[in-house]
């Protein structure tokens, strides 16, 4: 593949602490995500897998080594820039959901237009869109809280599109959700990578979530030890997520002054 | 983030917990309640002394007598036991008893003293008027007037206007009693004549003044009991009192008023240049200072009351802000991963300190409104504590007060938000969303 990665990942580092209360979380990781790909992080809990997707989704900064998204050095990059590039160009979804839960679901879904400063009606009409497309624009007015899980986690997936990111992180997605609950929202999140060809990268430690991706990196003790690519994925160039080259615009990440 | 945004949501994170936030805007009530009734009152007793005192002469009026007369004055005070001052000891090279006239010599010199207006003096002349009355009533009324001091004199009036010093007919202004004795209202009597009957002691012939009524004075405390007239009935009154006297006595003078610029000197350096020439001067100020200072000294006891009231409630705002920041650990991770600024944290935090100050001024400033008008109103009403004046409202609220009352603890309510917002924009988002 000819492709610039989306993200590129050189040697990362990761330490807490200093001297002898000092952990090293991370010890080096080097990887390249490609657009439309769909990516599991996989590890055991203190594996560095919820680190690595940290670093990854601009949250924390590295100790050591070098982040680059569609090329651009984003420890160059200033805070305002990377809370405009969070806000634009990530999505989130959370195993513990992080919702207002006082708040309404509309509201919820809205949060992140409202960071980023869009009229009223444009950012009301683009989070109804949202919601459509988790089958909740029903639910728009109710309470979060009076939601079920799975519901939940779809208005969080509604939450983490609204912005028509490029790339949603989803830490554990299904970790608190029974399992025929956790497939629907599995089908929703594969779904966006195959239709809108939406960078997806899942942080898990369950197995089964991770072989219904793309590429699967298995990380230990803060090393990549395993990296596998599924069989049918890039074979016959007839990846939906991939089909569509034209029409994917690159994340700008130029530092306006 | 737009500004408006932040500000909604910083009125809709107070009704989260309302309680709380009742709380806090409760203690910052108590500190603006006081700090602006305290102010209204201060506004209040100053309007109305400042009324006084124009009405008196206003703030360049100076009432000349001798040096002799004055201490004369204080000695009698001394001898009558008003006042805490020792007995004065008799010296026979003073006229220590009685009213010592001023000399030709001294009235030339005091209007040359420089920051004097010379041309501005009258002499101060007691009026003996035998009664008053008018077509409407048989009946006559003692009565006590003078000519209006001189200067920018503004006497505060109910009904009609101020006198026209220079005029060449008889104008009086006169207090309400004699209205309404006289037959009238305040609505009718103002460009009608009243009768001014001046008895010749020897010939027991009564003479005649009729003067117009141009002005009812409202009631105070300064010119209790005295209506004004303009110079030339004065002038005329006095001509008839004193038609027997011998002229030496005739034109003795005993106490002049004068107009000084107190815009360039102050009343203590034309007192002084008066002392070197055996004069004494007193100001408006001088004669109903003590009254001033007096509400002076409680207002700002109670202001002082009012600041410490606010500082509590500083205390409070911290404390509320605390412990929303904690409880909204997990939000405001949230919101930073999703691309919320450090900056704009701090601002929701700090808006919800301010808006806990706004409302708390607010109501504050309401209830004391609402209050100040029903005791005004109360005090105003028959039988009440101010009836008599009906120009003075104890509590009266000026906009630049409550501006700046309510700019004031908005600004202290800021300050008191730093802390806890500052701790809520140094949140990281990762450590905060982890935060059970």
């Amino acid at each position: 593949m000819s492709k610039r990665p989306l993200l590129s990942v050189r040697d990362l580092h990761k330490a807490y602490g200093k001297r002898d209360a000092k952990f090293e979380a991370l010890r080096g990781i080097s990887l390249d995500i490609y657009e439309g790909e769909s990516v599991a992080i996989i590890g055991k809990s203190g594996s560095g897998k919820s680190t690595l997707m940290h670093l990854l989704a601009l949250l924390d900064k590295p100790t050591e080594g070098t982040i680059k998204l569609s090329g651009k050095d984003t420890s160059k990059l200033r805070q305002r820039k990377l809370n405009e590039l969070r806000n634009k160009e990530f999505g989130f979804v959370f195993q513990s959901f992080f919702m207002n839960s006082n708040d309404t679901v509309l509201n919820n879904v809205i949060l992140p237009l409202k960071i980023a400063g869009i009229g009223y009606r444009e950012r009301r009409r683009r989070a109804m869109e949202a919601l459509k497309v988790v089958e909740l624009d029903d639910k728009a007015k109710n309470k979060a809280n009076d939601l079920s899980g799975g519901q939940k986690q779809r208005v969080c997936i509604a939450r983490a599109i609204v912005n028509n990111p490029k790339i949603v992180f989803a830490d554990e997605p299904t970790g608190n959700l029974d399992s025929a609950t956790g497939e629907r929202i599995e089908k929703l999140l594969f779904g966006l990578n195959e239709k809108k060809g939406i960078t997806l990268i899942i942080v898990t430690h369950d197995q089964d979530l991770a072989d219904k991706c793309n590429r699967q990196i298995h990380i230990a003790d803060g090393k990549i030890f395993e990296e596998s690519i599924r069989e049918d994925f890039d074979g016959d160039g007839d990846n939906d997520g991939m089909r569509d080259q034209n029409n994917i615009h690159h994340i700008d990440i130029e530092e306006e002054d | 983030m737009k500004i408006l945004d932040i500000i909604k949501d910083a009125n809709a994170n107070l009704l989260r917990n309302k309680l709380r936030s009742f709380l806090t805007i409760l203690a910052i009530f108590i500190g603006s309640f006081s700090i602006i009734s305290t102010s209204a009152i201060q506004a209040g007793v100053n309007n109305f002394i400042d009324s006084q005192v124009d009405s008196y002469g206003g703030e360049g009026y100076l009432a000349v007598v001798s040096k002799d007369s004055f201490d004369a004055l204080e000695g009698l005070q001394g001898a009558m036991g008003s006042g805490n001052k020792e007995p004065i000891e008799y010296n026979p090279d003073k006229i220590q008893t009685g009213m010592s006239p001023i000399t030709e010599e001294q009235i030339e010199k005091l209007k040359k003293i420089e920051g004097i207006d010379g041309d501005s003096m009258v002499e101060q002349k007691t009026l003996s008027i035998t009664y008053v009355t008018s077509e409407k009533t048989d009946k006559k009324y003692l009565i006590s007037a003078e000519a209006l001091p001189p200067g920018n004199v503004n006497v505060d009036v109910v009904a009609g206007d101020q006198l026209d010093l220079r005029a060449d007919e008889y104008q009086i202004q006169l207090e309400q009693k004699y209205v309404d004795a006289l037959g009238y209202t305040n609505e009718n009597i103002v460009g009608e004549k009243i009768q001014l009957v001046v008895l010749d002691e020897y010939t027991h012939v009564e003479k005649t003044f009729d003067a117009k009524v141009v002005g009812v004075i409202a009631p105070g405390v300064v010119s209790m009991g005295q209506q004004y007239t303009n110079n030339k009935l004065a002038d005329d009154i006095y001509d008839e009192n004193t038609k027997y006297y011998p002229d030496e006595v005739k034109n003795q003078t005993f106490a002049v008023a004068v107009n000084f610029d107190f815009e360039k000197y102050s009343a203590d350096d034309i007192k002084e240049k008066l002392e070197d020439i055996g004069l004494s001067g007193m100001t408006v100020e001088d004669i109903i200072g003590t009254i001033k200072t007096f509400f002076d000294v409680i207002l700002t006891v109670f202001k002082i009351f009012g600041f410490i009231a606010l500082l509590a409630a500083a205390i409070g705002i911290i404390n509320t802000l605390f412990m929303s920041v904690q409880e909204r650990t997990r939000e405001i991770g949230l919101d930073k991963a999703l691309g919320m600024s450090s900056h704009h944290v701090f601002m929701s935090f700090s808006l919800e300190a301010i808006s806990l100050g706004f409302w708390g001024s607010v109501f504050g400033i309401t209830v004391s409104m609402i209050l100040g008008n029903l005791v005004n109103a109360a005090f105003h009403a028959e039988g009440g504590f101010l009836e008599a004046f009906p120009t003075f409202n104890l509590a009266t609220y000026t906009i630049p007060d409550i501006i700046s009352v309510t700019i004031l603890i908005m600004i202290i309510a800021f300050l008191a938000g730093t802390l806890p917002a500052r701790r809520a924009s140094h949140k990281n988002p990762i450590d905060a969303l982890r935060y059970e």
